[in-house]
């Protein structure tokens, strides 16, 4: 799994690649508390290139989220393919947070 | 945890070997799969050595057996209680969606204590 960083002055676009399970789960969450710590209220994370996601990947989500709104902020999803697109529907998350299907419109959830 | 990726790149090499088994198939599969696991290393083997865990596929034609064995402590994957997936987000939690997927993406599951462990069986039918 591979994760990097792009900043911009409105959000920072978190982008992941490979797994999101019980393995790879902590360095992400390291990854974004430390840009949540950093003052990045305004967060993307762009799934284009996640090719699997579990349960452990919802927790991720949620508590970047829970700690973005809590400061004023938001987290929004990218590009998710299919089979974490259904992960993410099966579990309601659909419901709480917005999911894009282009990383341009997810750009455009913080330009607005 | 790092026997993850290895388990569901077992199901993706036998998915992949069968036309009749669709991507979204073999994603629920790799699901299924990657969450019972997480689970038995998480609860099973809590508080003793790491053991083995074994995992088989059987491709028939009308549907797909997965059997995972392992030596752990018994978990009735029953006894777990859903998740609440229309909560808003301060209620929201993520625990349980590990078994919800697993029932929300195989048509049956069958738990049984075996020797000195676990046996759990999945079957996804397939279409015809």
């Amino acid at each position: 799994m591979e994760i990097s960083v792009k900043q911009s002055e409105q959000m920072s676009i978190v982008m992941i690649e490979g797994s999101i399970d019980a393995l790879t789960a902590d360095q992400i969450t390291t990854c974004l508390d430390e840009q949540i710590k950093n003052g990045e209220k305004h967060l993307v994370i762009d799934l284009g290139k996640v090719d699997f996601m579990s349960s452990v990947g919802l927790r991720v989500m949620l508590g970047a989220l829970k700690e973005t709104r809590k400061l004023g902020g938001d987290l929004c999803l990218a590009c998710a393919q299919e089979g974490v697109a259904r992960v993410l529907k099966m579990s309601g998350f659909t419901n709480l947070l917005e999911i894009y299907d282009d990383i341009e419109k997810a750009i455009a959830h913080f330009k607005s | 945890m790092g026997s993850l990726p290895v388990f569901r790149e077992f199901i993706e090499q036998a998915c992949r070997h069968d036309k009749k088994i669709h991507d979204a198939a073999c994603y629920d599969l790799k699901l299924a799969v990657d969450e019972a696991i997480t689970n038995i290393i998480t609860h099973g083997y809590a508080g003793m050595n790491p053991g083995s865990i074994i995992l088989s596929l059987e491709i028939d034609p009308d549907k797909i057996i997965v059997n995972i064995t392992d030596f752990g402590h018994a978990f009735e994957p029953s006894e777990a209680e859903a998740p609440d997936v229309d909560a808003g987000l301060e209620d929201r939690s993520t625990g349980g969606f590990g078994l919800f997927f697993i029932h929300q993406t195989m048509d049956e599951i069958n738990y049984e204590i075996t020797e000195g462990g676990n046996r759990l069986t999945f079957i996804k039918q397939l279409p015809t």
